[in-house]
């Protein structure tokens, strides 16, 4: 995305961290000064040097001309002592001897020039000739017999030649000197234009130094920092960033940051808006519910297609009208603004009513109305879900109806039953009462009126048992019966019917047997049931063996935590063709041809229902020869039977042997 | 041990109240039998207060389901109308052998129940025995009233 940079050194430039960038911002100045600082040094030093070079000729040529002025005034001195004979003569000879050779060491050491040396040494020679020939002199005039004037005479001949040679000599040196100084006064002159050339040129360096830096601030820094600013201004506003090059460095970084934030936020922008689409169509297609949005005054700012199908007005018929038009004329007043509130104090209001479509049909609705707030908790308006309950409540109606129905039902047939059982017995009760009272007094009647008594007394008690067993079955069918559920030893039950059982078993002219369990058991039953089941089987057992011997009544643990009851005898058995309806009401089997044995035919049923009611099983089983009738009931340790009604017959069949 | 005499027993007056005409005939001839003398069958059950006023029976025998006025309002009214330490026996003969009739007739001031269809010698026995109470209850009655006569002579 970076756009064409316009050369290599920009581009390495841009990319060095900020860090470095401040560094050389500061350092570029900073070292053109330096470099300034250092060529004025350097310049001024030189200048020093070539000053100095000045000077030094100027001490060379004072020192060249003391040389030659001593020489002269010890010459001057010498004659005239040489002719005088006098020792003050000899004062600028001494002075000579004494401060030639200090000059001259200075002169030696500050002579540089190779051609003005070789001169110098020159010098040297004559001058130590010049001494000499003084010194011969001087002391040829202190000879005891003065020398012949010839001899001085030649000696100050020599002397004034030796001086013109020195003279020579130092002229020489004093022509080279001069050249020499005029030398190093333009090297002087020279080195002091090139220190103001470099001055001029190191102050310029500095000027365009700091203009760089300035230059390299702004291009590097200053201006990328606007965009970048710029581009942040568009990110707070949500709009499309302005393409920046992708610059290695922090402000490229951030750049780069911030084009993956705004990347990253378009992106989620684009979910959310994709999500809230396919949540709006969804809404807008949802068809059992009617959605639809209202502003914070109520008016219908949305419309789905099941706010359509329940209210029947279109989204362009309804959008835009205040949403109590949808309540029906009695609570239009006041149920709007009262749903409005609420939902406004408390989040979100629900209720259940009347509501009219647009036909003025009423519909019944259940409807939640939801306050919509902005994140700043601004109310922003309501959402209003509704739901046509009418098929519900219809049918909870309906099933209410039938439920009240059903128990209508059952309390008029309990009602029936106790009625029934009241009527049946209010006119037996005068039959066996009056049948009573005559068999009390049968001796006086004659034989034929003794038998009717007997038959009606007979027939009362039987009808009496019959009504009894009926009531009794129809209640416990009902679930009506009332069952008192205890943990009984069956050891002492067996002995309780036992007791019972002998006299109805010995009067059939059978035995009665008593099979006790081998370890002690118990059951969870009702008492009183329990014997009255025992008892019908044995009443049974002893009514039909009429070829047998015996009735066996025994218990014993069955699988599945219960106990097992059963009543056998060695007689005739049951007919295979009537085995199914052996517990059916009523069926009195074979009863026709067995006419001897009398019963209501309700027994088994009753049996039947009672065991199931206290959540065991009945069955028979054929033996050879004779029958035999087992039941279960739940051992002590199984949990107890649900509900002690004839609903127990869904619980787990026990197996019975 | 017989503590009241048999004939003091059978001069007692019985009440028998059922609107089946039937049922007050065999209680009427059962306690002929028995040889009780001073027997009144009602099968109007709304005469049965002013009778229990006027002919102040010893015991009386009561149906509970009857129109218009049923057994427990009349035991209501009994109760209602006796003295609080009067013993007026009541035995509930009733063909309504529900355990909730049962209760709330003993509640309501019965001192007996039996359902029917009865046992003619049973109810003999019970009614014979509801007598004897009675009777023992007059006798500590009059005795404490003796007493406290003798000992009032006494102190005054």
């Amino acid at each position: 995305m970076s756009k064409p940079r316009s050369g290599l050194l920009n581009r390495f430039w841009t990319d060095r961290p900020l860090a470095f960038k401040g560094l050389v911002v500061v350092a570029l100045p900073l070292a053109v000064l330096l470099g300034s600082l250092i060529s004025l040094y350097v310049a001024s030093s030189a200048e020093t040097r070539a000053e100095d070079d000045v000077r030094r000729a100027f001490a060379i040529q004072r020192d060249i001309y003391q040389v030659h002025a001593l020489l002269a005034e010890a010459a001057t001195g010498v004659r005239g002592y040489a002719l005088t004979g006098e020792e003050r003569f000899l004062e600028p000879y001494r002075k000579a001897q004494a401060e030639l050779p200090p000059t001259l060491e200075r002169l030696d050491v500050a002579i540089e020039d190779e051609v003005v040396r070789r001169y110098f040494v020159d010098l040297l020679r004559v001058t130590d000739e010049k001494r000499e020939s003084l010194k011969a002199t001087v002391e040829l005039a202190r000879l005891p017999e003065p020398a012949s004037a010839d001899e001085v005479e030649t000696a100050l001949i020599a002397n004034k030649l030796a001086l013109d040679t020195v003279r020579e000599k130092i002229d020489r040196i004093q022509q080279r000197e001069a050249v020499v100084l005029d030398e190093r006064r333009a090297l002087v002159d020279a080195v002091r234009s090139r220190f103001l050339a470099l001055t001029a040129i190191s102050g310029l360096i500095g000027l365009l130094g700091s203009l760089a830096a300035v230059y390299l601030f702004s291009t590097g820094i200053v201006r990328r920092v606007n965009r970048l600013e710029h581009n942040a201004d568009l990110l707070a506003r949500g709009e499309q960033l302005v393409d920046l090059p992708e610059d290695a460095d922090e402000i490229g970084r951030l750049s780069s940051r911030l084009v993956g934030a705004s990347a990253l936020l378009r992106e989620r922008e684009n979910d959310l808006r994709a999500s809230e689409e396919r949540f709006r169509l969804v809404i807008e297609r949802v068809r059992d519910y009617g959605i639809f949005t209202l502003d914070t005054e109520g008016v219908v700012t949305s419309w789905n297609l099941g706010a359509e199908r329940i209210k029947g007005w279109k989204a362009d018929e309804i959008l835009g009208q205040h949403f109590s038009r949808f309540y029906p004329e009695e609570t239009r007043k006041f149920l709007p603004d009262l749903m409005l509130e609420r939902a406004r104090s408390d989040g979100s209001a629900e209720d259940e009513g009347w509501r009219v479509r647009e036909d003025g049909s009423r519909f019944w609705a259940n409807v939640v109305i939801t306050a919509l707030r902005d994140e700043a908790g601004a109310l922003r308006g309501f959402a209003k879900v509704t739901r046509d309950m009418t098929e519900r409540r219809r049918s909870e109606e309906a099933l209410k109806l039938a439920r009240e129905d059903a128990e209508a039902a059952n309390l008029a047939k309990s009602e029936f039953l106790s009625r029934t059982s009241h009527e049946l017995r209010t006119p037996l009760n005068a039959i066996l009462g009056f049948g009573q009272l005559l068999e009390i007094d049968l001796d006086n009647f004659s034989e034929p009126h003794q038998e009717a008594v007997e038959r009606i007394t007979k027939a009362g008690r039987h009808l009496l048992s019959l009504i009894n067993d009926l009531l009794d079955i129809t209640s416990i069918e009902a679930g009506g019966a009332e069952l008192d559920l205890e943990t009984i030893d069956v050891g002492e039950a067996l002995a309780e019917a036992r007791d019972l059982a002998d006299p109805i078993v010995a009067n059939s002219g059978l035995t009665f047997e008593l099979v006790e369990p081998s370890v002690p058991l118990s059951v969870v039953a009702d008492r009183r049931r329990l014997t009255q089941i025992i008892l019908n089987l044995i009443g049974n057992a002893a009514k039909y063996n009429t070829t047998g011997l015996f009735v066996r009544l025994g218990a014993q643990r069955s699988p599945g935590n219960t106990v097992t009851f059963f009543v056998e005898d060695d007689g005739l058995g049951v007919e295979a063709a009537h085995v199914s309806r052996l517990f059916t009401a009523f069926d009195r089997l074979g009863q026709n041809k067995r006419s001897k044995t009398e019963g209501t035919g309700l027994g088994l049923a009753l049996s039947k229902s009672l065991v199931q009611s206290m959540g065991g099983m009945i069955k028979y089983k054929p033996r050879t020869p004779g029958a035999r009738f087992a039941f279960t009931l739940p051992s002590d340790a199984a949990p107890k039977p649900a509900l002690p009604s004839s609903q127990t017959t869904g619980t787990q069949p026990h197996a019975i042997d | 041990m017989q503590l009241i005499d048999r004939a003091e027993i059978l001069s007692r007056r019985i009440l028998a109240i059922d609107d089946e005409e039937a049922n007050v005939r065999l209680l009427q001839n059962l306690l002929q039998r028995e040889g009780y003398t001073q027997i009144f069958g009602l099968t109007e059950p709304k005469e049965a207060l002013s009778t229990y006023i006027e002919w102040q029976p010893d015991l009386v025998l009561l149906d509970l389901t009857m129109p218009e006025v049923d057994g427990f309002q009349l035991l209501e009214a009994f109760s209602r109308h006796d003295a609080p330490d009067e013993f007026r026996p009541v035995l509930v003969l009733t063909a309504d052998t529900t355990i909730q009739a049962r209760r709330r007739a003993l509640a309501l001031g019965a001192k007996d129940f039996v359902a029917k269809p009865f046992d003619v010698v049973e109810v003999a026995l019970r009614i014979s025995n509801l007598l004897e109470t009675r009777l023992l209850y007059e006798r500590l009655q009059t005795g404490t009233a003796k007493a406290a006569d003798r000992s009032a002579k006494t102190i005054g």
